[in-house]
């Protein structure tokens, strides 16, 4: 036996869940759409996350080296962010992009504001914005997937645009439809090949098939919790109806095009920016939905998922407190006191 | 199946009780040398009423409870008193001992068995053998007896919802009739008819045992959702009547009193047969202990000399007494067995939680997980920043401190320990005022 033990408060057992391990569940699922990204938009596109991660690590890595203080990119979180940046970017972007915008969101937008738990607002979306309004012909311009029956090779072109996107052949995104036909309410979409991601589109967000495959891991394994994704979604489908002439026809293309779906899996459940209290993660994912419908149908973009999400993120503690939960058996004070006056 | 349950949160950590659940109740042996705590319950120490030199019997009086929330101490061998000792008792504090040399002759001084109590006569035999909630939490257990309002239904705790222990659940087994002895003598004191018997789901065994041996129609046994804490007072009085105590207050509020079973067996071995509360039944386990067991101990044996009954001790950690997820970690093996003492564990490197903190990433597990509808994260984010108002505002007050918060935390905060440090602080706060 040895001489010295433990000495620590209660509880002495807990789960094995750790920090890491949550990161490592969430990079699992974020490789689902990754590897339909690559299959729709080539190896590029890999190679754009690649870069994209390593953005967003070094970032990290270099304020913890600026500021003395220990290395915590191990945790993993800083991939996750990294991950779903990449992700987030449209396929043909140069090479330099998903560096700078990497490193902007977590040096910029998570480090500066107190690292890991602490930032206000989601890293990856805003580093989409940002880049959105510093490249925005970039950052818009989206390729029609590969044709592997007849150019295969194309698997592999696009390293020879890795400085410039000038030469792609661009096509329109279900977005950039559904924002011209709102006004006539009819809507001529293919939903097969928006549900698989036989259409244009940032690398991660075509094939929901792949997006909905990852929610259902990340529920599986309790990672995220079902409010904030199934509220968000339903309450994106009640605007739609709401806003749209003919709402309909277009439920079904507003989950299914643009960042919907993969906003409300990996961006709306960002653990430190939403709010944790009951109602206020309810009232929190019905605002993003009614943001999104909102910048969607009147707003400037095409797509207002990011934008959205960024604006409740900014809400969730002023939602927290104003939902803040009573304890069970709660009794108020004040009539306490009359009953006791009496 | 829909089974009772309470309210919101809870958990449900790895039971562990297989280590221990088969094997009988044994009767442990006495050292040369007995060490009986001068506090083993809630409330005001007691007044030691015997001196260096004296000669005492099993069961004599020999620590006098100190005010209404208190309770008699009994010498639990004979022989001759050595003197006093301050050591670390169960609940990690240090207190005066009474240090007994055993004479081997086991003289007893009980007190006179009751053949057909009254209300009065039971409560007066709890108070002076010292009976105290047996469950852990160590109240002493006349003064819920004597219940301000009256009280619609008494509630027996038979859930152990901690894991590893398994003292109830063998006492269910073994001791059946005495228990529901016991239950129809807190009846009578309490002037009460009703009964609920709640006992979790995973001891389906125990269930059957007692609904076997009772004969009162006003007594229903229920089978709980095996979920920790349900066996805390008022996440029973939620999964068994669907009412909820108000924050702050106390069970016999709306009108009921909660019951641990062995506290009902010591208060039938107290009128029936006159003895003090000098010996208890505990769990002895944990991967640590080379041979798992449940014990019928005497008070003041030391743990050392326990593990050493049990063959010995694997490499362990961490001592605890009690259950893993309330229980207290001890500093050696000196401390002894006292009238809490529920469970002892020793636990290696693989069972126990990992302490070092990790910042919080915010995921809301902790709030998901409190029975009691508490935000935990912001609670230690607030204590920490020494927002000792914030912490308040959060309703630090009202944590129970079961421990499910810290159980489920990935970034491993020690969020109990937290919310023990603001209800210190905010109290310290408002008594300056």
């Amino acid at each position: 036996m040895q001489e010295k033990y433990i000495v620590s408060s209660s509880p002495h057992v807990g789960t094995n869940l750790t920090t890491k391990k949550i990161m490592l569940h969430v990079i699992i699922a974020l490789s689902f759409p990754l590897v339909a990204g690559i299959v729709f938009f080539g190896l590029y596109s890999l190679f754009l996350v690649a870069l994209s991660v390593a953005g967003a690590v070094f970032g990290e890595w270099l304020y913890n080296k600026l500021r003395k203080k220990p290395i915590t990119v191990y945790d993993l979180s800083a991939v996750v962010t990294g991950l779903i940046l990449g992700l987030n970017l449209p396929p043909t972007v140069p090479f330099y992009i998903p560096i700078v915008g990497g490193v902007f969101a977590t040096l910029f937008v998570k480090m500066l504001f107190g690292g890991l738990g602490k930032n206000f607002a989601n890293p990856a979306a805003t580093a989409r914005v940002f880049l959105a309004l510093s490249w925005t012909a970039q950052m818009t311009r989206f390729m029609p997937p590969i044709n592997y029956s007849t150019r295969p090779l194309d698997f592999f072109a696009g390293f020879k645009n890795i400085c410039s996107s000038a030469s792609y052949i661009t096509t329109a995104t279900p977005l950039g439809t559904i924002k011209t036909s709102a006004q006539t309410g009819f809507l001529n979409l293919n939903l097969l090949d928006m549900f698989l991601g036989r259409i244009g589109g940032s690398i991660g967000e075509v094939c929901s098939l792949a997006i909905i495959l990852s929610l259902i891991y990340l529920l599986v394994f309790k990672i995220i919790d079902w409010k904030i994704p199934l509220t968000y979604l339903a309450s994106s489908v009640i605007f739609t109806l709401i806003f749209y002439k003919k709402g309909y026809n277009f439920i079904l293309p507003s989950l299914l095009g643009g960042g919907l779906l993969f906003g409300a899996t990996f961006m709306l459940t960002d653990y430190a920016t939403a709010p944790k209290t009951f109602w206020g993660v309810i009232v929190y994912a019905i605002l993003a939905g009614l943001l999104t419908i909102l910048i969607r149908r009147y707003g400037g973009y095409p797509e207002g998922v990011c934008l959205s999400i960024l604006i409740v993120n900014i809400l969730a503690p002023l939602l927290d407190k104003i939902f803040k939960p009573k304890p069970l058996g709660f009794v108020k004070k004040k009539r306490k006191t009359i009953k006791e006056g009496l | 199946m829909f089974k009772l349950t309470f309210k919101r949160g809870g958990i449900h950590p790895k039971e562990m009780k297989d280590l221990s659940k088969d094997s009988a109740f044994e009767e442990m042996p006495v050292g040369a040398k007995v060490y009986i705590p001068l506090v083993q319950h809630i409330g005001a120490p007691c007044t030691p009423t015997v001196q260096a030199g004296d000669y005492v019997k099993v069961g004599q009086k020999i620590g006098l409870a100190n005010g209404y929330v208190s309770a008699n101490i009994h010498s639990s061998v004979s022989g001759t008193v050595l003197g006093f000792e301050a050591r670390e008792n169960a609940a990690g504090r240090r207190v005066r001992h009474i240090v007994i040399e055993n004479d081997y002759k086991y003289d007893e001084a009980f007190l006179e068995p009751l053949e057909n109590p009254s209300s009065e006569e039971i409560i007066a035999r709890c108070k002076e053998a010292g009976i105290v909630g047996m469950g852990g939490a160590t109240f002493p257990t006349h003064v819920k007896l004597e219940p301000k309002n009256p009280i619609k239904a008494l509630i027996i705790n038979g859930s152990e919802c901690e894991p590893y222990i398994t003292t109830d659940y063998r006492l269910m087994l073994e001791k059946p009739i005495e228990i529901l002895k016991g239950v129809d003598l807190v009846k009578k004191a309490l002037d009460t008819k009703q009964v609920f018997f709640g006992i979790e789901a995973n001891k389906k065994e125990a269930i059957e045992h007692i609904i076997s041996h009772v004969d009162d129609e006003q007594l229903s046994v229920f089978e709980l959702k095996t979920k920790y804490p349900q066996g805390g007072e008022k996440q029973l009085i939620y999964a068994l009547t669907k009412e909820i105590v108000p924050n702050g207050g106390l069970p016999s509020d709306i009108g009921y009193i909660v019951l641990n079973v062995s506290t009902c067996l010591a208060l039938y071995e107290a009128v029936y047969l006159g003895k003090t509360s000098y010996t208890r039944y505990l769990t002895v386990s944990g991967k640590g202990i080379k041979r798992p067991a449940n014990l019928h101990a005497r008070i003041g044996i030391p743990y050392e000399e326990v593990v050493d009954y049990l063959g010995g001790a694997n490499e362990f950690v961490k001592i605890i007494s009690g259950g893993p997820m309330m229980g207290v970690s001890m500093h050696n093996l000196k401390t002894v067995i006292s009238k809490g003492s529920s469970a002892i564990l020793l636990l290696t490197e693989k069972e126990i939680r990992d302490v070092s903190p990790t910042p919080c990433i915010g995921c809301g597990r902790c709030a998901r997980a409190c029975p009691i509808n508490l935000m935990p994260m912001l609670i230690d984010d607030a204590v920490l920043n020494n927002k000792i108002e914030k912490a308040e505002s959060y309703y630090a007050l009202s944590c129970i401190e079961c421990g499910c918060c810290a159980y489920v935390c990935p970034a491993k905060r020690p969020l109990v320990q937290s919310q023990r440090l603001a209800k210190k602080l905010i109290r310290e706060k408002n008594l300056k005022k």
